[in-house]
């Protein structure tokens, strides 16, 4: 029983950070159908920026959530404004296949700067735990981090909801051609909805890398994740990518304790499926052309 | 149609005009052919000019092609993008290795029977997957590539796990000796021609224009008559056996098989570049993206050994802004309009 809970807890604190990290994925594709693949490189490259931080100045990973996802910001507008802007109106393929051109890009940059060793952001305190009766340990660096993931996706919600450049940005992704003609520059729309989405990434990253080991092998891992996080939860409603995310966490964790060897990792994969062939619009979804209106 | 309809109206005649249905000239129909003939003959004759170094490299071309041109059956023609058909592969090459391993078959019987294994797992869950549309039918192939290889690896018992396994090749306990050099580059040639030979026929026949009038508008399509279901699940269940025809082959090639490797999302995606580089939708598009991909792969690797990904990855960037329709497709319309700017074509798709 202890067990259980154990692997409930584990569960939800990964599904936290799993939602962090799929929010941007999910939004980039509510808003603009681009499915990027790159989304766990910039994971990763959140992650390093944190080491680099750590490593010079001894800065606390948590802290470097900012700076990360300040860089990341950069980064992703530059990108998207002047590169997938130019054909983002292409076919499926088109957009899948430049984003996997930056994956590999940034992947080897990463491999080539960092080397692929498996690299941790150790703290004082991160492993430390608070113990509950029946010896279930919650450690202070999960903890943390799966609360910075959770409050910052909910800023992110209420920064789309209710200030100007977000529902400028929900407007562009309900309708591109009307929005532009209420005087919405659709690029730097497209660019800025890019650039948050990678600035979460970043900041997630930054605490994937307190808690848990990496290398850039890993970008291919949290690209899944984020895709089966925002397909659980469904798109086009900003709390999708949040339910998903816990659900995955908590499919993963529980899962881990009752399956054998890695077929955790098949189970994430059929869960995935058996939601598309039963409720393609995911949990908290709605059929795609509704999902454009309300978001 | 409509033009005989208006003649009829003026005219008043009253006689039924004979139903007109569109037929190329016949040299146009027999190119094709003649050419695939042409090419087979010229991969004979290419085979005792190389060196066994070169004869490796373009066996893996020849594999390619005929991945590319089998992913294209679907993918290019009707529009639905697989992102798991690394999944077939996969278990093209596990049926052999295990047939072969376990029950000591021979290496001709496998592959058959790879075929029909492979077939009859994608017509099975091409039921529930081809409801789904776009980037959702992409990732649900996407998970069932990686479950199939999660599930290799979690029987150890039979598939020997994450350590791979080997099929027996040399000696007496072999039940096909290995084919050597020669013998995998003409295998992997009468593949590739195959599975060219397939397209050619699915994309002059009714079952093509059953899958393309899918991929400008499934409900327009079903609304004419095309049985979607029908169509797509074929076409899926097809392209799935060629890609474990290919997958039977290249296990048997290696010998020893890993699942990391055999069910590696890469293959997939190397797949897609070509079909879409050469031109989806296409007969000859996706032979020329994967001729072109990978001896570009193979030059950047022995050139360029650390950072050959890296370019890649740049050159699939800077090709995908550039040539978005495809190679085939761009010069089939720059010669048709005369217009060869490649400007243009950056404009196509730019917000």
């Amino acid at each position: 029983m202890a067990q259980f809970l154990q692997a409930t807890l584990y569960g939800l604190l990964q599904g936290g950070l799993l939602a962090l990290i799929a929010v941007g994925f999910s939004l980039v594709w509510g808003v603009m159908n681009v499915v990027n693949l790159a989304h766990g490189a910039f994971v990763l490259a959140g992650a390093y920026v944190a080491l680099q931080l750590h490593e010079a100045f001894g800065l606390d990973p948590f802290v470097s959530m900012v700076p990360a996802a300040v860089v990341l910001f950069g980064i992703g507008y530059v990108i998207q404004r002047y590169l997938v802007n130019l054909v983002v109106n292409g076919p499926l393929f088109i957009t899948l296949l430049l984003t996997f051109g930056l994956e590999l890009v940034l992947v080897n940059l990463m491999l080539y700067l960092f080397t692929a060793d498996h690299q941790s952001i150790t703290t004082s305190y991160a492993e430390n735990s608070i113990v509950l009766p029946g010896d279930v340990r919650i450690p202070y660096g999960r903890l943390l981090a799966a609360l910075l993931a959770l409050a910052l996706t909910v800023a992110l919600v209420y920064v789309m909801r209710r200030t100007r450049t977000g529902l400028s940005i929900l407007a562009t992704g309900m309708d591109r051609g009307a929005a532009r003609l209420m005087g919405i520059k659709a690029r730097h729309v497209y660019a800025l909805t890019f650039g948050i989405a990678a600035a979460m990434a970043g900041a997630a990253g930054a605490a994937v890398g307190a808690v848990s080991t990496f290398s850039p092998a890993d970008a291919g891992r949290f690209t899944l994740f984020s895709f089966v996080a925002a397909v659980l939860g469904g798109l086009g409603n900003m709390w999708g990518a949040l339910y998903g995310g816990l659900v995955l966490g908590l499919v993963q964790g529980i899962g881990g304790q009752l399956l054998p060897g890695t077929l955790v990792n098949a189970l994430a994969f059929a869960v995935l499926i058996l939601v598309l062939a039963i409720r393609p619009q995911g949990i908290a979804g709605r059929a795609f052309y509704a999902s454009r209106v309300e978001a | 149609m409509s033009r005989v309809e208006v003649d009829k109206e003026v005219t008043g005649s009253a006689k039924t005009p004979a139903p007109v249905t569109p037929v190329a000239p016949l040299w146009r129909r027999l190119a094709p052919w003649a050419l695939l003939a042409a090419g087979l003959l010229f991969g004979i004759g290419l085979q005792p000019q190389l060196y066994p170094a070169q004869e490796r490299l373009v066996s893996t071309v020849l594999m390619f092609v005929a991945l590319a041109s089998a992913w294209n059956l679907l993918g290019g023609f009707a529009g639905y993008a697989s992102f798991g058909h690394v999944g077939f592969f996969g278990l093209g090459g596990y049926t052999t290795a295990l047939l072969m391993y376990h029950l000591n078959m021979s290496f001709w019987l496998a592959m058959p029977a790879s075929v029909v294994v492979a077939w009859l797992f994608a017509a099975l869950i091409g039921v529930p997957l081809l409801r789904l549309k776009g980037h959702y039918f992409a990732i649900a192939t996407l998970g069932v590539a990686e479950a199939l290889r999660e599930i290799v690896i979690n029987l150890p018992k039979l598939t020997g796990g994450g350590g791979g396994i080997t099929i027996p090749t040399f000696g007496a306990a072999a039940p096909t000796p290995w084919l050597g050099n020669d013998g995998f580059y003409l295998l992997f040639l009468f593949i590739a021609v195959a599975v060219v030979a397939v397209a050619i026929f699915v994309s002059s026949s009714r079952s093509g224009y059953a899958l393309r009038a899918i991929h400008q508008d499934e409900d327009a399509a079903a609304a004419t008559g095309v049985n979607t279901t029908l169509a797509k699940t074929l076409a899926f269940a097809g392209s799935a056996a060629l890609t474990g025809a290919v997958g039977s082959a290249h296990a048997f090639q290696l010998q020893t098989i890993y699942p990391d490797r055999s069910f590696d999302v890469g293959i997939t995606v190397l797949m897609i570049v070509m079909v879409v580089l050469g031109g989806a939708g296409t007969v000859i598009g996706p032979i020329v993206g994967a001729i072109t991909i990978a001896f570009l792969s193979e030059w950047l690797r022995t050139n360029y050994t650390d950072i050959h990904t890296f370019l890649l990855g740049g050159m699939i960037i800077v090709a995908v802004v550039v040539l978005p329709q495809g190679i085939a497709s761009y010069l089939r319309d720059a010669i048709k309009a005369r217009r060869f700017s490649p400007l243009e074509n950056v404009r196509r798709y730019r917000l």
